[in-house]
């Protein structure tokens, strides 16, 4: 186990290096710089120059990417262009902020996702699984901006519960903190609810038709025991691979609900300097989210022989 | 002869509806879809606009049937690309194990650890922003969750009796991969491929709303619905319709791609 | 439920004791920093400049006009400028200024190491240099420029430059390095919290410019009298909408399409003012279908202005086809005539090109706060009316802002920066496309006009200069101008004697009622 989980970290870091290298080339091959957005519409070249050089723009891109990694490598992830501050401690904060968001919401979504899924499962083609396969379809696709923006008219305008914008830290005011993250979470819940219930329906229709079912029908357990002991167990399985995907993508795609809801997080802070071309702040959040993902799959990885005995640590 | 499953043919007639709307936009819708029309800026749902008209003064339901064709073309050949891109990887990844599964997977990682916005953006702004250039940047985006699904099938089924009978009894290596393995495939891809159908709807839609560059000014259904935010107050059906054809779209495209896996998956067969 | 989240509501009200004189105020930006000049964006001028103050700043009109100074004496050569010092004037930390202050400022501005985004403008780099700066006594402060100059006073009044702002020493730390803005303005710098929102209170020891309670641009009456004001950084324009019909914001920019409704609300006022922004449509002369006159003129007459406004603005802006901003005191009777649509020359002038069908591509942006895609849109649509193959490709915004920085487009649906001086107005899109490729214009003869501009003070020989320049930019179509920028702002009512003004949120002379 201890072996796997070492292997595992060292093979993740390969995959982090091709991400640090494809990121650094990838962003500069987007047209525009820092350097003339700053400037705006005035700029002469003179001023982009000088800017440029300040900000250490002009140098060659292996000279630029010899920089960063060295001081990657020293734990530092530089600057950011238009807010001066430390990279590191920049995501880190937005970091604990989306993290909250997500991990809420993905493990409400499952708690009530999975047994639905399950459900609607056993009862295939029933009336009660058809309509949760509408429902979860219904779910997953509406956008999550859409969606939000509905939650906010309804919860904030229209009845007047929930705070429409602002952001406060559960740190500095707890109750005032998880008012301004109700809705967020109520948006990517719902969201997820969608993709969790299907994939968890899909994977225990797989299960269910396998023959070991029908061995324990034949032996006369009860259907409810058939149900719990082998299909839900075995179904978990695939489910907790896609809830690992789930959040290593969400991390990247949350942008959208914090726009909406004007949480200061870390998809936002990603977006922000993606159009502002903050190229330190880019490929940091990029090497973080990269980092995380893998993280987040080595701990699904390692869970995987609990729920599934067949596939063994190797 | 039996009536058909229930799925596929709500399924069904949701999709053939689809299909033949698309069809007849090609053809004729009651107005041009990217006419403007300053006097009838926002109008609501009436005789003559069915479904309203939009801010520039174009007619809703003109620009719904013109976005189901490019938005179902867009979906389609994105889900393709990223199924077979990603099919192959995984079972070739799969199957072969060792050094060059543990190379591969690191770099499906790499591109699974990406965000998909980032990898649109820059791809788009390589290869310009057009519908190819969102099929390619999305289609690229979506691979790797393939590719992992399929290897994480593949690695799950190497342990079954059946295989290891394949292979006792003396077949190739090919033989095996594509009789026993890549038909147990096909039932998790389905899944995965008609949910990936609705990301793309959405993710066309998503990048719209960030600002991302996607939208032309032709109409699909993704930039509808995201041009439609800053009105919700003052005319909701500019949202509604378009919301409604994605969800419709995608109900029926899940009901008959679970239908279809019920065909294709051979042990289901009379296990009703 | 309801209960529960109410008197959690009660208990966020009382946590703020403030809140009855503060208001909050929605920005859809963060600032850059709180360096005044240095690391900025329109933004970040907006909010350094309620804090701190220069000698000149602009008025109303955009005229530069004595601010920390009572007076300023030209000498007869035109190159020695001697600025007397208003008296009592103190500093956020009760300090009194004093020209030492002024050379301080102005000797940290000067050095590279400052980052002053101005510099450039003061070394000779661009054409202006100042030679001299001295304080030969506290209340007087002396600058001596290489040669005349009719801009010299505009330039130090650009908001940009931050006003070339004076700042108290205590502002940087003994290192040398920034610490927080320690000016004589209206209000004090409060709290940033980056990303979320940024402060500022009432200082309480301000001395205004003029009494009597009349704003007038950055000079006049400038007295503080909220307690508080928190900039909110929200991005999403349909947020602000919520936020400002629930309450939570008391002041905000708002898109045009929402206008008419915020207005019904009996809570909200909106106030509209033109700005000296630019809405154009640039061209590239030097591609190969753009550089035909013939063609420019006809893609000019085929486009109906009042429906490209409307199509942004609604019934709120009205077009100005003229490089001159409608508010300025330069735009008189010629600049009002300007280009005419007109389909039916459009198509005989598209005959007389030649033009066979070649596509033209439009770039455009999808900010929401400018015009660039409606516009775009409207104008396809004409252009293809008349027979035009014109196509619009959607970029973001720093693509497009680097395909103009190169020169690489046929046309774009673009914004010029609020330029106030008519002389700026025009340096700001003509000049030598070989040396600088983001240049539009390139007529040498009309550059010599320019130049002249530069350096002529006399009002009406000014006056003569800018309306042939106009007459030339109408009948050459280098670019087409569609539309001067409005500022568009719902405020609750019980704000008072807010006015927009070149887009900048000007807190002082605003009053909370109850």
């Amino acid at each position: 186990m201890l072996r796997f989980a070492l292997t595992r970290i060292l093979m993740s870091v390969p995959t982090l290096l091709i991400v640090s290298v494809s990121v650094f080339g990838l962003i500069r091959l987007i047209p525009g710089d820092p350097a003339s957005l700053m400037l705006g519409d005035l700029a002469t070249p003179a001023s982009i120059a000088d800017l440029q050089a300040r900000l250490g723009l002009d140098q060659s891109l292996p000279v630029q990417f010899g920089i960063w990694f060295g001081n990657l490598l020293k734990g530092d992830l530089g600057q950011s262009i238009s807010s001066q501050q430390a990279v590191l401690p920049l995501i880190l904060s937005r970091f604990w902020i989306s993290a909250q968001i997500v991990l809420v919401a993905v493990l409400l979504a499952s708690l009530v996702a999975v047994p639905a899924g399950v459900i609607a499962a056993w009862k295939q083609d029933s009336s009660l699984d058809l309509s949760l396969v509408a429902v979860a379809t219904l779910l997953l696709s509406i956008p999550t901006f859409w969606l939000g923006l509905l939650l906010l008219l309804f919860f904030g305008l229209k009845l007047e519960w929930l705070p429409v914008v602002g952001y406060v830290s559960i740190a500095e005011n707890p109750v005032a903190g998880i008012l301004y993250l109700i809705m967020p979470i109520m948006t990517l819940f719902l969201h997820e609810i969608g993709v969790i219930l299907r994939m968890a329906r899909a994977s225990t229709l797989e299960v269910l038709r396998l023959d070991y079912i029908t061995h324990a029908r034949a032996k006369g357990l009860t259907e409810s025991a058939v149900l719990w002991n082998h299909a839900f167990k075995n179904a978990f399985g695939p489910t907790w691979t896609l809830i690992g995907l789930v959040l290593g993508n969400l991390l990247g795609g949350i942008a959208v609900v914090e726009t909406v809801f004007t949480i200061p997080g870390l998809g936002r802070l990603l977006v922000d300097s993606i159009f502002a071309r903050d190229y330190p702040v880019i490929q940091g959040c990029m090497l973080f989210v990269a980092f995380t993902y893998v993280l987040v799959n080595l701990v699904i990885d390692l869970c995987y022989p609990i729920f599934d005995p067949r596939v063994s640590a190797q | 002869m039996k009536l058909p499953a229930p799925n596929a043919l709500v399924g069904g007639t949701l999709i053939g509806f689809l299909g033949i709307v698309a069809a007849i936009s090609s053809v004729w819708t009651p107005f041009d879809p990217l006419k403007l029309s300053f006097r009838a800026k926002l109008a609501a749902p009436s005789a003559m606009h069915w479904l309203g008209t939009d801010e520039f003064g174009r007619d809703v339901l003109s620009r719904l049937m013109a976005g189901a064709a490019t938005s179902v073309w867009i979906s389609l050949l994105t889900v393709a690309l990223a199924v077979s891109l990603g099919t192959v990887i995984g079972l070739f990844s799969g199957y072969v194990r060792g050094w060059v599964d543990r190379t591969i997977m690191a770099f499906n990682d790499a591109l699974l650890a990406f965000p998909g916005i980032l990898l649109a953006l820059g791809l788009l702004a390589v290869v310009g922003a057009n519908k190819y250039g969102i099929i390619l940047a999305l289609g690229i985006a979506y691979a790797p969750s393939v590719a992992r699904i399929v290897r994480g099938t593949v690695l799950s089924l190497r342990e079954r009796e059946f295989i290891s009978a394949s292979r006792v009894m003396g077949n190739s290596e090919g033989f095996t991969m594509a009789r026993h393995i890549l038909p147990n495939c096909i039932a998790p891809l389905t899944v995965l491929a008609t949910s990936m159908f609705g990301w793309v709807l959405l993710a066309e839609s998503s990048l719209s709303f960030l600002g991302l560059g996607v939208p032309p000014p032709a109409p699909t259904w993704g930039n509808m619905l995201a041009g439609s935010r800053p009105y919700i107050g003052q005319a909701v059906w500019l949202g509604i319709f378009p919301g409604l054809a994605i969800s419709l779209t995608l109900l029926g495209i899940n009901l008959l791609g679970d239908a279809l896996r019920d065909k294709l998956d051979p042990r289901m067969r009379g296990a009703r | 439920m309801n209960r529960l989240l109410a008197s959690a509501f009660a208990l966020l009200a009382l946590a703020s004791p403030a809140a009855a004189q503060s208001i909050t105020v929605a920005v859809a930006a963060d600032i850059r920093s709180n360096n005044p000049g240095v690391n900025r964006d329109d933004n970040t001028d907006d909010f350094a400049l309620q804090l701190v103050e220069g000698l000149v700043g602009y008025n109303e009109g955009g005229v530069a006009t004595p601010l920390l100074a009572e007076k300023v004496d030209l000498s007869a050569d035109g190159k020695t400028y001697t600025f007397t010092l208003r008296q009592g004037v103190k500093f956020h930390n009760g300090a009194e200024l004093s020209s030492a202050d002024v050379l301080w400022s102005w000797n940290r501005y000067m050095d590279p190491k400052t980052d002053w985004r101005c510099t450039s403008e003061f070394d000779g780099r661009s054409g202006l240099k100042v030679e001299e700066a001295t304080a030969p006594d506290p209340r007087t402060f002396v600058m001596k420029i290489d040669k005349p100059n009719a801009l010299f006073l505009d330039t130090l009044a650009r908001t940009d430059c931050a006003m070339t702002a004076i700042l108290h020493k205590d502002s940087v730390k003994a290192d040398g390095s920034w610490d927080k803005p320690i000016g004589t303005g209206p209000y004090k710098f409060g709290e940033w919290k980056r990303g979320e929102y940024f402060t500022m209170t009432a200082f309480e020891g301000y001395k205004s410019p003029k009494d009597g309670g009349k704003a007038d641009g950055y000079v006049g009456s400038k007295r503080p009298l909220l307690k508080d004001v928190k900039f909110l950084i929200v991005k999403d324009p349909a947020t602000v909408k919520a936020g400002l019909l629930s309450g939570a914001l008391d002041l905000a920019e708002i898109l045009p399409s929402d206008a008419a409704e915020l207005k019904k609300n009996p809570k909200l006022s909106v106030a509209a003012e033109p700005n000296a922004v630019r809405h154009v449509f640039l061209i590239q002369v030097k591609d190969a279908v753009m550089g035909n006159q013939k063609l420019r003129q006809a893609i000019a007459a085929a486009l109906d202005m009042d429906e490209i406004v409307a199509a942004f603005y609604n019934d709120l802006g009205k077009p100005n086809t003229s490089p001159i901003y409608s508010g300025s005191s330069y735009f008189g009777e010629v600049e009002k005539k300007g280009l005419s649509f007109d389909p039916a020359r459009a198509k005989k002038l598209l005959q007389e090109a030649g033009y066979k069908g070649e596509k033209i591509v439009i770039l455009a942006n999808k900010r929401p706060i400018v015009p660039s895609f409606p516009a775009a849109v409207v104008a396809q649509q004409m252009l293809q009316a008349v027979g035009v193959n014109a196509e619009i490709e959607v970029l973001d915004w720093a693509t497009q802002l680097d395909r103009y920085n190169k020169g690489n487009y046929q046309m774009q649906s673009f914004s010029f920066s609020a330029r106030f001086d008519p002389a700026i107005a025009f340096e700001q899109f003509s000049g030598p496309k070989d040396k600088q490729p983001r240049k539009v214009w390139d007529n040498p003869e009309a550059q010599k006009q320019i130049d002249k501009l530069f350096v002529t003070s006399d009002r009406a020989e000014r006056q003569t200069i800018v309306d042939e320049l106009h007459k030339r930019v109408i009948d050459e179509v280098p670019m087409i101008f569609a539309f001067n920028g409005l500022d568009i702002i719902a405020h609750a009512k019980r704000i008072q004697g807010f006015k927009p003004w070149q887009s900048k949120l000007r807190m002082w002379e605003v009053t909370l009622a109850n």
